[in-house]
C-alpha cells in the first residue's frame, strides 16, 4: 500500500543516514557531486542572469536583435544546466551499480556458503528478496539521496551569495524562512509518524485484509461462507480509506505548507520588490534578477522532501543488506579448527561424538550427546519430535557447529560437505530438466551413468512417461512430481557421487504413502552399502537395519546401541514404541 | 494491441463512471493548481515590470492582491487536490477489490488447480496497487497535463494566431511527442527488462530453496557467476533504457528553453517600448510559463510507465466478469430454482465415477464405485495421483463429474453448490487462520455461535487449556507477535471450526501428513471422540490408527483395489499385512 508508506516519511526526510557514509566511495562521490553541483548553481545564477538582461532590454526597447546575444547566453545556461544533470545522473548511475553489485555479491556468496543455516535464519522469500529488490531499492537509494544532499548544500547557498549584493531585503527574506521549513518539516514530519504509529497495527490488518481473504477463500468456500464475504471486504477496505486519508491529511500538508513557504516568499519579495521599485530605491534588472532566483533556491528543499518513500525503503534495504552481508558468519572456520579437517571417509574411519551440545537462542536442543560408529556402518537416530533429532542432523551436516564438545573432526567446512549426501524429508527439486537433476552433483556424469542410476532407483517408468523422457523440464513452475519420485531423484544424485560415502537421511519417507514407503525403502536398503549412513526417522520400521541406533529423549542421548539389543529389554526404546504406537508392536 | 485492451477493458473504465465527480474535482484542482502557480509567476514578473513606472503604489492594487492570492492558493489547492485524487483512488480501490473477490470466489476451488504456478492471488492483490499507481502517477498527470497544453494554446493562439502556433508545436513536442517516442523506444524495453527481471527471481528463489544442494555439491561458485551473468544482462539493459531517458531529459529541456525564449521574444517585440505599461508585460510572459515546466516534464516517464501496468491489467481483465452467467465449468446450484434437499440417512453413493484433468494423459478415476453409509467411518488410502484428493473434490460437489453418479442422500452433489457446507465439513492438509481473532476464526463455521458455544467447542477438541493462557481469550489475535498456533492446535481449530458447523459428514483430506506421530495420534483420538455420531472420510498415507476405524478402502488405477474393516483385511490379504507390520514398526528388512 504505497499511500501508508508516505505516512511517517518527514522524520526520515531531515535526517541524514549514518550508514549512507559507512559505504565505501561515498564521501567522495558526494564531493564530485557538490563540485558538479557548484556548476549547475552557477548555470541556474546565469541562467537568471541572462534572462532578466533580456527582459530589460526588451522591455526597454522591444528590439529583438539587441536582445539575442542574452536569449542566447540563457538558452545555453539553462541547457548546461540539464548537461550538468546528465553528467551528474551519469555518473551516479555507474557507482550505484557498482556499490550494489558488490554488495549483492557479498550477501549471495554467503548465502550459497552457509547455505540452509542462513537461509533460514533469513526466510527464502526474504533472503530472495533482499538479493533482488533490496539491491534495487538501495541503488534507487543512492541515486535520489546523494544528489539531493548535494543540491540541499550548495543551490541555496550560492544563490543566497548572489541574492545578497543584488538586493539585502530579498536575501533577508530567503535566509529567514529557510531554517522554519526545515523546523516545519521536522515538526509535521514528526505528528505524521506519531499519527501512523498510533494507528500502525490497525492499518496492517486492514492492509492485509484483503490478500488474507483471498488466500483463505477455499475455507470460506468450504463452509458456504464466501459469498457473503464480499461486503466484508468491501467494508474493510472502506475502512482503511478513512484511516488512510485521516494520517494523509496531515502528511500531506507537510509538503503544502512547504509549498506553502516557498510561494510566500516569492510572493512577499515580489511585494518587497514592487513597494521598493515603486520608489525607486531598487532597479529593475537586479529586481528581476532575484525574483527568477527565489523559486530555484526553494527546489532543492523541495525535492528533497518528496519520493521520501523511496528513500525510506532505501534506507530500511540498505540497513538489511548491510546487516546480512557484515552479520558473523556461523559457519567460519576458526583457524583452530582448520587443522582438525576431516579426512576422506574410508571402511577404517571412525566417527566420535563428544560431549555434543547446541544451545539455540536460550534454548538447550542437544546436551552432552557422545557416541561413536565405524567405517560404513548404519546409524539411526530415533526420538519423539522436539527430542533433539533435527538438531543433531544439523550438526552432522554441518549446517551448524556444537555449542560445546564437537566431533572427530570440524564438520562444518567443505570438506566434510563435499563426502556427504544429504537426503531431508522433500528433497528440492530445481526447475531444470530431470537429467540435469539427477546430475546436479555431477554434472560431468555421461548418459551410461545415468540411466544406470535411474534403474537403480526406479525411476526408468516416470522416464519413459514423460514427454521428453530425461529431457523434461521438472520442479516449480513446470512437471509436478510426487514426494516419492523426489526421493528417488534423490538417490539417483547420491548414487551417482560414488565419491561421496557419507549419506544423511532425515525423515526421509515420513510424509510418503505407506505403499511407496515400502517399495521405497526396497530401493534404499541397497544403496547404502558401502557408506557411513545416519538416518533420523520416527518410522520406527527403519531400526531393524540399522547397526546402531541413537535414541534421544528431551536432547540427550538416552540409549545408543545395537538395535536387537536396546529391544531385549524395557528402555528409552522400547518406550518409543509404546509412545507412537499406542503399544501396538 | 494497447487500444484493443484498452477497449475491452472492464475492470477500469466503469470506475470513471461511477466515481466521475470526485474525479472531475481532483482532475479540477490538478489543473487549478497549475494555473495559479503559472499565475504568480506571471504577476509577479507584471508587477516588478509595471512598479518603476508608476507614480502611486495605488495602481498597483490589483496585481498586489493577485500576488498575494496565486501565493497562498496554489499550495491550498495542491493541499486539497493531493487529498481528493487520494480520496477517489482509494474509494475506486475498495470497488476494485469488491469485484475482484467476487471474481475469484465464483471459482474459488478450481482457481488453485487451474492456475497453480506462483501465488496467483497475492499477485492479484498486488494488481490492485498497481492500479492505484496507474491512475496517480499516470493518467492524472497525463489529463491534468493535456488539459494545461490545450488551455495554454487557446490562450496565446488568441493573443497571436502565430504565436499560439508555435506553442502547439513544440509545447506539443514536450507534451505529446516526447511521451509517444518514449512509449515506442522504451515500452518494448521496459517489458523486456520486467521479464528479465521475473525471471530472475524465479531462478533465484529456485535456488535458494535448493541451496543445501548448491553447498554440498560444492558449486556455489557456479551459480554465483551464472547469477552475474544475468544481472549484468539485466543492467545492459537498464543502461539503454536509462542512456535514452537522459538524452530525452535533455532534449526537453531544450524544448522548454526554447519555448521561454520564443514567448519572451513575442511579448519583447510585441509590447517591449509601448507606453502606458504595456511594457509591463513582457517580464509576465517570460516568467509564467517556468511552473508549467514541472506539469509537461514528467509526462514522459509517465506515459512510459503505463506500459508496465499492462500485465497486471491483462491478468485482471483475463479473470471471470462476476456478473456474467455462470461460466458452468463448476455447477453452483445458484441457478436452479428449486433447492434440492438431500434426504435422510445421507448416504455417499459414487457409481461409475470418472474424472480427468485437463491435459493429463490418463483419467484419475474411471469407472469407481462407492457406497459410504451415513456414520461409517472410512480410511482411504493410495499412492499419490490415486484420486485420493479428486475423490473427495467430487463428494463435495466442487469437481464436475465427467462420468458417472455422485450423490449425496439421493442429490448430485454438484447441484449442492453452497449449500454443501450444511451437510459436508472438509479439514483441510493446512488450516488456514484468518489474521483475525480466535472467535473470528471459529465463527467461520457459524457466524451466529454464541461465545459460549464456541468456547465449549474448543474445550471439546482439547483447546480449553490454550484458550485459558491466550492473553485476551477469544478476542486474541491469531497472528500477534509470538502467538502462533502449532499444526496441531490448528488443526484442532479446524476441528472446532466444523463442530460449531455441525455438518453430518466430515472429509479429512490428508491432515496428519505435516505432524509428528505423537500429536498425530491424540489428534485422532480426538476427532473419533467428537465425530462419533457423524460420517467420517479420512484420507490418509499410512495406517497409523486405522484399525480403529470401520473401514479401509484403498484406491489404485482409478478405481478400488481393496476394500474391507481392518480386522478383516488383516485376516485375508499379506499385502495389508506387509503394510501393517511395516507401520507399526516391526517389519524386518523388507
Amino acid at each position: 500500500m504505497n499511500v501508508c508508506r508516505v505516512l511517517g516519511g518527514g522524520v526520515n526526510r531531515i535526517m541524514l543516514d549514518r550508514q549512507l557514509f559507512s559505504l565505501p566511495g561515498v564521501p567522495g562521490m558526494l564531493v564530485g557531486l557538490c563540485l558538479l553541483t557548484l556548476l549547475r548553481a552557477a548555470a541556474i545564477v546565469g541562467q537568471a542572469w541572462f534572462l532578466a538582461t533580456a527582459i530589460d532590454v526588451l522591455r526597454a526597447t522591444g528590439d529583438l536583435s539587441s536582445a539575442a546575444v542574452s536569449l542566447g547566453l540563457f538558452l545555453a545556461c539553462f541547457i548546461a544546466r540539464q548537461l550538468v544533470v546528465l553528467v551528474q545522473d551519469r555518473a551516479l548511475e555507474s557507482y550505484a551499480f557498482a556499490r550494489v553489485a558488490h554488495l549483492r555479491q557479498q550477501v549471495l556468496a554467503r548465502l550459497f556458503r552457509e547455505g540452509p543455516a542462513l537461509v533460514s535464519k533469513l526466510g527464502t522469500g526474504n533472503a530472495v528478496t533482499l538479493v533482488l529488490e533490496g539491491a534495487e531499492q538501495v541503488e534507487t537509494y543512492l541515486r535520489l539521496v546523494l544528489p539531493k544532499i548535494a543540491g540541499v548544500l550548495i543551490v541555496p547557498l550560492v544563490l543566497l551569495l548572489f541574492a545578497f549584493p543584488l538586493d539585502w531585503v530579498s536575501g533577508l527574506i530567503m535566509l529567514i524562512v529557510f531554517p522554519f521549513i526545515v523546523f516545519y518539516m521536522v515538526l509535521l514530519g514528526k505528528t505524521a509518524k506519531a499519527e501512523a504509529d498510533k494507528q500502525h497495527d490497525e492499518f496492517n490488518r486492514l492492509a492485509n485484509h484483503f490478500v488474507d481473504t483471498l488466500r483463505g477463500i477455499d475455507t470460506l468456500k468450504l463452509f458456504g461462507r464466501s459469498r457473503s464475504r464480499g461486503k466484508t471486504v468491501f467494508e474493510a477496505s472502506e475502512r482503511l480509506r478513512r484511516a488512510t486519508m485521516k494520517t494523509l491529511r496531515t502528511a500531506i500538508l507537510s509538503g503544502a505548507v512547504l509549498d506553502l513557504f516557498s510561494t510566500f516568499s516569492l510572493a512577499a519579495v515580489a511585494i518587497m520588490l514592487g513597494f521598493r521599485l515603486v520608489d525607486g530605491t531598487i532597479a529593475f534588472f537586479p529586481a528581476l534578477v532575484v525574483l527568477i532566483m527565489v523559486p530555484e533556491y526553494f527546489k532543492p528543499i523541495r525535492e528533497y522532501a518528496s519520493d521520501y518513500h523511496a528513500s525510506l525503503d532505501g534506507k530500511t534495504a540498505l540497513a538489511s543488506m548491510l546487516k546480512a552481508a557484515a552479520e558473523p558468519a556461523v559457519l567460519e572456520p576458526t583457524p583452530q579448527s582448520a587443522k582438525r579437517a576431516p579426512r576422506a571417509w574410508s571402511e577404517s574411519s571412525v566417527f566420535r561424538a563428544r560431549a555434543v551440545s547446541f544451545a539455540y537462542e536460550g534454548h538447550q536442543a542437544l546436551r552432552d550427546v557422545s557416541f561413536e560408529a565405524r567405517g560404513f556402518s548404519k546409524v539411526g537416530i530415533v526420538g519423539a519430535s522436539g527430542s533433539g533429532k533435527s538438531t543433531l542432523v544439523n550438526l552432522l551436516g554441518g549446517f551448524a557447529a556444537p555449542s560445546s564438545g564437537g566431533f572427530q573432526a570440524d564438520l562444518a567446512c567443505p570438506e566434510w560437505q563435499k563426502q556427504l549426501v544429504y537426503i531431508p524429508q522433500d528433497p528440492y527439486l530445481f526447475h531444470a530438466s530431470l537429467r540435469e537433476n539427477i546430475a546436479f552433483y555431477r554434472p560431468d556424469a555421461d548418459e551410461g551413468q545415468i540411466e544406470q542410476a535411474v534403474r537403480a532407483v526406479g525411476l526408468e517408468e516416470l522416464v519413459q512417461s514423460l514427454p521428453q523422457g530425461l529431457d523434461t523440464l521438472i520442479g516449480e513452475g513446470a512437471r509436478a512430481l510426487s514426494g516419492g519420485q523426489a526421493q528417488r531423484i534423490a538417490l539417483a544424485r547420491a548414487l551417482l557421487d560414488p565419491s561421496r560415502h557419507i549419506l544423511l537421511f532425515d525423515e526421509p519417507t515420513a510424509h510418503l504413502d505407506i505403499e511407496t514407503e515400502l517399495e521405497l525403502k526396497e530401493r534404499m536398503l541397497p544403496l547404502m552399502e558401502g557408506h557411513l549412513v545416519f538416518f533420523a526417522t520416527h518410522r520406527l520400521h527403519w531400526i531393524h537395519d540399522m547397526d546402531v541406533v541413537l535414541v534421544l529423549e528431551d536432547g540427550r542421548l538416552a540409549q545408543w546401541g545395537a538395535p536387537d539389543e536396546l529391544l531385549s529389554s524395557p528402555g528409552a526404546l522400547t518406550r518409543l514404541f509404546d509412545q507412537l504406537e499406542g503399544g501396538a508392536r | 494491441m494497447r487500444s484493443s485492451l484498452w477497449k475491452q477493458d472492464t475492470w477500469i473504465k466503469p470506475f470513471f463512471k461511477q466515481y466521475r465527480r470526485a474525479l472531475g474535482l481532483a482532475l479540477a484542482l490538478g489543473v487549478a493548481t497549475f494555473s495559479f502557480a503559472a499565475a504568480l509567476m506571471f504577476t509577479s514578473g507584471y508587477l516588478i515590470s509595471g512598479a518603476p513606472l508608476v507614480v502611486s503604489v495605488l495602481i498597483l492594487n490589483v496585481p498586489l492582491g493577485l500576488v498575494r492570492l496565486f501565493g497562498v492558493g496554489k499550495p491550498i489547492l495542491n493541499y486539497f487536490e493531493r487529498l481528493a485524487s487520494h480520496d477517489w483512488v482509494l474509494r475506486m480501490t475498495s470497488s476494485l477489490r469488491l469485484r475482484l473477490y467476487r471474481s475469484v470466489e465464483r471459482e474459488a476451488m478450481a482457481f488453485r488447480s487451474k492456475r497453480s504456478t506462483g501465488d496467483i492471488l497475492g499477485l492479484l492483490a498486488q494488481d490492485v496497487g498497481h492500479i492505484q499507481n496507474l491512475y496517480l502517477r499516470t493518467l492524472f498527470p497525463l489529463v491534468v497535463g493535456g488539459v494545461l497544453y490545450l488551455a495554454l494554446v487557446v490562450c496565446t493562439g488568441v493573443l497571436s494566431l502565430w504565436l499560439g502556433l508555435a506553442v502547439l508545436v513544440l509545447t506539443g513536442l514536450a507534451a505529446v511527442a516526447m511521451p509517444l517516442i518514449s512509449v515506442l523506444a522504451n515500452a518494448a524495453r521496459e517489458a523486456q527488462r520486467k521479464q528479465a527481471r521475473a525471471r530472475l527471481y524465479d531462478k533465484l528463489s529456485d535456488n535458494v530453496l535448493g541451496v543445501a544442494d548448491w553447498v554440498f555439491s560444492q558449486r556455489g561458485a557456479d551459480y554465483l557467476a551464472s547469477h552475474e551473468n544475468d544481472e549484468a544482462r539485466l543492467r545492459a539493459l537498464r543502461h539503454r533504457i536509462e542512456r535514452f531517458n537522459r538524452l530525452r531529459d535533455l532534449a526537453l529541456q531544450v524544448v522548454f528553453g526554447l519555448i521561454v525564449v520564443v514567448l519572451l521574444a513575442w511579448a519583447g517585440t510585441r509590447f517591449g517600448g509601448l507606453p502606458d505599461g504595456a511594457a509591463n508585460w513582457v517580464a509576465a510572459f517570460a516568467l509564467g510559463f517556468f511552473p508549467l515546466i514541472e506539469v509537461f516534464a514528467p509526462l514522459s516517464v509517465a506515459s512510459q510507465e503505463a506500459a508496465a501496468y499492462r500485465d497486471s491489467l491483462e491478468r485482471l481483465n483475463d479473470l471471470p466478469d462476476p456478473d456474467a452467467a455462470p461460466s458452468g465449468v463448476v455447477a453452483d446450484g445458484l441457478g436452479s430454482a428449486e433447492r434440492a434437499i438431500p434426504r435422510e440417512p445421507l448416504d455417499i453413493r459414487l457409481s461409475g465415477v470418472g474424472f480427468r484433468y485437463e491435459g493429463a494423459h490418463r483419467d484419475v478415476l474411471d469407472g469407481l464405485d462407492l457406497e459410504i453409509p451415513f456414520g461409517q467411518k472410512v480410511a482411504v488410502l493410495g499412492r499419490s495421483g490415486a484420486g485420493k484428493s479428486t475423490l473427495a473434490g467430487l463428494i463435495r460437489g466442487d469437481l464436475a463429474l465427467q462420468q458417472g453418479e455422485a450423490t449425496l442422500g439421493g442429490v448430485a452433489c454438484s447441484a449442492l453448490g453452497d449449500d454443501m457446507a450444511r451437510y459436508l465439513g472438509v479439514i483441510q492438509q493446512r488450516t488456514y487462520l484468518f489474521n483475525d481473532t480466535l472467535l473470528e476464526n471459529l465463527r467461520i463455521g457459524n457466524p451466529d455461535a454464541s461465545e459460549d458455544e464456541v468456547r465449549e467447542a474448543l474445550v471439546r477438541v482439547g483447546l480449553g487449556g490454550l484458550l485459558e493462557r491466550l492473553p485476551q481469550g477469544l478476542g486474541t489475535l491469531v497472528d500477534e507477535a509470538g502467538m502462533r498456533f502449532s499444526g496441531g492446535e490448528r488443526h484442532r481449530i479446524a476441528l472446532a471450526r466444523v463442530l460449531l458447523q455441525g455438518a453430518p459428514v466430515v472429509i479429512l483430506d490428508e491432515p496428519f501428513a505435516a505432524l509428528d506421530p505423537a500429536t498425530e495420534r491424540e489428534l485422532l483420538d480426538v476427532l473419533l471422540d467428537v465425530l462419533a455420531d457423524r460420517t467420517l472420510i479420512l484420507i490418509t498415507h499410512h495406517l497409523q490408527g486405522v484399525s480403529r476405524l470401520d473401514r479401509v478402502v484403498f484406491l489404485a488405477d482409478g478405481g478400488v483395489s481393496l476394500d474391507g474393516a481392518p480386522a478383516e483385511l488383516e485376516r485375508d490379504s499379506a499385502y495389508y499385512r506387509r503394510l501393517i507390520a511395516l507401520d507399526r514398526g516391526g517389519l524386518q528388512g523388507a
